[in-house]
């Protein structure tokens, strides 16, 4: 299995007015081709910000210090790097070959826009040539087939739209197009562009089940519930087929059921995309079913990586070990982890968790641990293990 | 966090904040020691009307005995701009502080109470923000008498809706939260949950615009004297005396400033006193709004 | 709800409104003796020495709810009175100043609204860089100057400094003879359009002159206003989680910025347009006052100087009436941009 994502050594900082907030420190983490990875944790531990950082919408006063990001954009190509590359270059990647699925679909979507406007949009930005083709392709056939006397009058304008269409789907970035849109009425003639990319958007939004398509394409986030929103808002992220997904706790603001149902959902689009998917939750249970691997996050730093598998019958870290003893069981008293959650502002010296761990040792409040490979596959940060299985993280 | 520590963090970070409460801090000296700065002379019984120093018509450029001019009828300006400060600060205090008690009370009855006390003050506020505010205030001073406080009467007719209407949206903002429903199940009275719950939690910026509004109160009164429908002439007050002014702005023939400080110099008073609570009230708006979040 | 039933509603809540608008105007009426509430029903000026006659016949002197009656009974017939400031009826005096006050407004309303909405959307983009900076601080100072100062300002450095470069009044006195002559025919009655319309550059240049610094005074202090609202207004927008979503779609920053920060972002901006209106009224007054230029403003403030009660209720209502159906308008603008408020809250 060879690496869709290779993240190394990732810092995140905070410039405050409290302070300068270590966010994030020195990550490791690889994602492979074709993989579920589910990123555990506490709120505030940074899952999140791993998503951001991926896609560099990392929000002020936040900055990325230093680290590397390889990801695979095309088998064709060598990997690329990208913290480093042109911010026009990462937007291509935005939406189309890296796409996010967040929390809170009430938030994520524009209140003024319909459905279908926010769904097609992403088509309008990253599929241009195929809409294009088949504009040209639309307008071809009229021109074919349409031989009566009326319609030789609008022939003319069928004509220029093709040629429009045409230099749309050679040109991306055409000079003459991009003036035509200014002008008001002129730029009527591209509306097949906007029409193909609606077709398209009814075709995602069937994808992901949601019933009487073309009825939702034009209704407004405020006339739908919670789930048919998050399907609006997976049909989007999507859209394009991405080689990688991130899903940010898609489902913590949803009933149960409706849980269940877009879990199904994102199991079968996963599959049917071979896509590799990042699945940020608190929730073990869920990353239990629905992940290949799991990373265990905390304070903004790797604790453990491991298949699932792995993890929950041979957890290593203490931390993962307290978090499985704290989900509630029949006939069990669940046990709450002592202490809490370190301020972000003033987080313990050498290992973060020390101070709640039941086997800290002195040097677990000097150094921090490195994470190494315990076990083939089984990574841990503690100062417990010594990696007899060399190599670094991944 | 909005401790008080953090705000004037945020103050001493945004430049303009610091020249707007400096400005205002100004104001407050010159207002508190007007008679020592400006000492109205020997048996001038009110001091608030501008002392004379002769009948001329024409005004006088500044010189050592008045330092800033004088104006038609021989007023002293200096004396005018400096106890007109006090004028200022009076009208506006006196207004907002009308305006917010009876903004509180309707706006609280209507956002808490809501169904047809709220339609009926609503519809009430509704009439008295259809009448344009110049022309409402124009119709009272006119029909009371020119003067201050016919001023001040008129700009709380005229602005109190608008307050209403402030308090009665944050009444509403809060008035579903959980801490409300949880004191109205151990049997408050209504006015406790009000006085002592509702407002506490939901009128900051209610109480940081009535605070900023005081530079436009006296804009408007200041508007207002200057069509003669407010102080009597010769009173200390920045707006009557831009009033007298305004035949001088074009000078003599060859010399068209030669009357400049007669309009200039009560005009810059009331620019800087005006800029001072702006300058504050913008500062304000940046460090509260975000961090309220969702409100 | 639908679009059609909330606009039927409101228009239908429209005169409730206006008939308390009438009822606070007739309140201020009796504050004022019979022999200047006679006035109004005068129409004439050979009527006034019968003003005995008229406080009988009118009942000026009787209860207040059957002198209302008799009032409004008058103004469905079209009698507003006699506005003694302009020797004229008082509805011939506001068919007579009304194209003037539209000139302005005309010019001034779409640099207000436009400008400060340009203007704040680009503050808000490029926040706490030097355009932030600049147009806060201009912001700040227009909106902090007395209307009435900065016109007085303006004409003292442009006419008086500049020889008369930028004059008050209309339109200066030769061109105003060419204007009322048969050689010229008033359209609308507005200078520029008319101008346009009788294609005289003369006149044309010459209106343009006289509305610079009247226009001028009547933007600042309003765009101003707006500028800060859209700035602030914009500001929240983008940090709404649509906005993160767009740009995780990998919009470019203009899309992003213009299409789906803005249209949330006019929704506050929209609401209060209405004060604003209220807002420029109020600053026709004092615009038209200090330059001389006789539009409404300008009758308004005679009248209310000398007393002149049936001008000044005349006005009143005129405006009462214009700012309800601004604010209607508004409300529409408001449901069209909003889908919210227009298809109501519902879930499916």
């Amino acid at each position: 299995m060879d690496a869709l994502l290779t993240i190394r050594g990732l810092t995140v900082r905070f410039y405050t007015y409290e302070g300068v907030v270590r966010a994030l420190e020195n990550i490791d983490l690889d994602i492979n081709q074709r993989e579920t990875f589910g990123l555990v944790g506490e709120t505030g531990c940074g899952k999140t910000l791993t998503a951001l950082s991926i896609l560099r919408l990392v929000p002020p006063p936040g900055r990325i210090e230093s680290g590397q990001i390889m990801f695979d954009i095309d088998s064709n190509l060598k990997p690329t790097d990208l913290l480093t590359i042109s911010e026009d270059k990462m937007r291509e990647i935005r939406g189309s070959k890296i796409s996010m699925v967040f929390q809170e679909p009430s938030a994520a979507l524009n209140p003024v826009f319909t459905i279908g406007d926010q769904i097609s949009e992403v088509m309008l930005v990253h599929r241009q040539k195929e809409l294009s083709d088949r504009a040209v392709e639309a307008v071809s056939n009229l021109l074919a087939t349409r031989k009566g006397f009326f319609s030789s009058f609008v022939r003319p304008i069928w004509l220029v739209q093709r040629k429009l269409y045409k230099i749309m789907s050679e040109k991306q970035g055409s000079l003459l197009i991009r003036f035509i849109k200014r002008i008001p009425l002129v730029r009527r003639l591209l509306w097949r562009i906007k029409d193909e990319s609606e077709k398209m958007a009814v075709v995602s939004l069937k994808e992901v089940e949601i019933p009487d398509a073309e009825r939702v394409m034009q209704q407004y986030p405020h006339q739908m519930s919670g789930g048919m929103k998050q399907r609006a808002v997976i049909a989007a992220a999507l859209a394009c087929s991405p080689k990688f997904l991130i899903a940010d706790e898609p489902t913590t603001s949803l009933d149960v059921t409706i849980q269940a149902q877009i879990l199904d959902l994102l199991r079968r689009l996963k599959d049917e995309m071979e896509s590799s998917v990042l699945y940020i939750t608190h929730d073990l249970a869920v990353a239990a079913e629905l992940c290949d691997r799991i990373g265990v996050m905390y304070a903004g730093s790797l604790c453990e990586v491991a298949s699932v598998n792995d993890i929950y019958t041979n957890p290593l870290h203490p931390y993962t070990l307290a978090l499985m003893a704290a989900v509630p069981r029949p006939g069990q008293e669940p046990q709450a982890i002592g202490g809490t959650v370190p301020d972000p502002l003033s987080l313990p010296p050498g290992c973060k968790f020390h101070p709640r761990c039941s086997q800290a040792m002195p040097v677990c409040q000097e150094q921090v641990p490195q994470m190494l490979e315990q076990v083939p596959g089984h990574f841990i940060a503690c100062h417990l293990y010594r990696g007899e299985a060399s190599g670094s993280s991944g | 966090m909005t401790g008080l520590g953090f705000i004037l963090y945020q103050l001493r970070r945004n430049p303009l904040s610091i020249i707007g409460i400096t400005i205002i801090l100004i104001f407050i000296v010159i207002a508190i020691f007007a008679p020592v700065i400006a000492p109205p002379p020997e048996g001038h019984i009110n001091h608030y009307m501008i002392p004379r120093y002769g009948y001329s018509p024409t005004p006088k450029p500044p010189d050592a005995e008045h330092r800033f001019g004088t104006t038609q009828g021989q007023y002293d300006i200096f004396y005018g701009v400096i106890w007109g400060t006090r004028s200022a600060f009076y009208v506006g205090l006196v207004v907002i502080g009308s305006v917010l008690v009876i903004g509180i009370v309707l706006g609280s009855l209507a956002g808490y109470f809501g169904g047809i006390v709220d339609e009926v003050i609503m519809r009430i506020t509704d009439i008295f923000l259809a009448f344009p505010p110049l022309i409402l205030a124009m119709a009272i001073t006119v029909a009371l008498g020119p003067s201050l406080n016919s001023v001040i009467l008129a700009l709380i007719i005229v602005s109190w809706p608008v307050y209403t209407r402030l308090v009665r949206g944050d009444i509403l903002s809060v008035r579903e939260e959980d801490y409300v429903e949880a004191t109205r199940g151990i049997g408050s009275s209504h006015a406790r949950i009000i006085l002592r719950h509702i407002l506490p939690n939901s009128i900051y910026p209610t109480l940081v615009m009535a605070s900023l509004d005081i530079g436009a109160v006296v804009l408007s009164a200041a508007a207002l004297s200057f069509l003669g429908l407010g102080a009597p002439e010769g009173y200390a007050d920045w707006g009557q005396m831009i009033q007298f002014a305004r035949n001088w702005i074009v000078g003599l023939p060859g010399n068209p400033f030669a009357y400049w400080y007669t309009v200039t110099i009560p005009g810059l008073f009331i620019l800087f006193f005006v800029l001072g609570w702006n300058l504050l009230g913008d500062a304000f708006r940046d460090i509260l709004d975000p961090r309220l979040g969702k409100r | 709800m639908e679009l059609r039933t909330y606009i039927i509603r409101r228009l239908v809540l429209l005169i409730p409104v206006l008939f308390g608008v009438t009822l606070l105007i007739f309140g201020l009426l009796q504050l004022f003796d019979p022999v200047e509430r006679a006035a109004l029903y005068v129409k004439d000026v050979r009527q006034f020495s019968e003003v005995g006659a008229i406080i009988e016949r009118y009942g000026l002197d009787q209860p207040v709810w059957i002198q209302y009656g008799n009032w409004i009974n008058e103004i469905f017939h079209g009698n507003f009175g006699w506005s003694k400031v302009v020797a004229m009826p008082v509805l011939d005096a506001i068919v007579n100043f009304l194209p003037a006050t539209l000139e302005l407004a005309i010019f001034a309303t779409p640099l207000i609204i436009f400008g400060g909405i340009f203007l704040g959307s680009k503050a808000a983009a490029h926040k706490d860089r030097t355009v932030d900076h600049a147009t806060r601080v201009g912001a700040i100072i227009g909106w902090s100057l007395p209307t009435f100062w900065l016109g007085l300002i303006l004409l003292m450095v442009f006419y008086g400094f500049f020889r008369g470069f930028l004059p008050p009044e209309r339109l200066s006195t030769d061109v105003s003879i060419l204007v009322h002559s048969d050689v010229f025919t008033r359209y609308t009655r507005m200078n520029v359009i008319d101008a346009i319309l009788n294609g005289n550059g003369r006149v044309l240049g010459d209106a343009l002159r006289h509305l610079i610094l009247p226009v001028i005074t009547l933007t600042v202090v309003n765009l101003a206003f707006i500028m800060r609202l859209m700035r602030s207004s914009m500001l929240e927008s983008l940090g709404r989680g649509y906005i993160l979503t767009a740009r995780a779609k990998g919009l470019d920053e203009n899309s992003v910025v213009n299409k789906h920060a803005r249209r949330n972002a006019l929704i506050p901006v929209l609401t209060v347009s209405g004060y604003i209106f209220a807002a420029i009224v109020n600053g026709v007054v004092i615009t038209e006052t200090i330059f001389n230029y006789k539009g409404l403003g300008w009758w308004a403030w005679q009248s209310a100087i000398n007393l002149d009660v049936p001008s000044i209720l005349a006005f009143a209502l005129f405006n009462g009436v214009l700012f309800v159906l601004t604010n209607l308008v508004v409300d529409l603008l408001y449901a069209r941009i909003d889908p919210r408020v227009r298809l109501g809250a519902q879930v499916t």
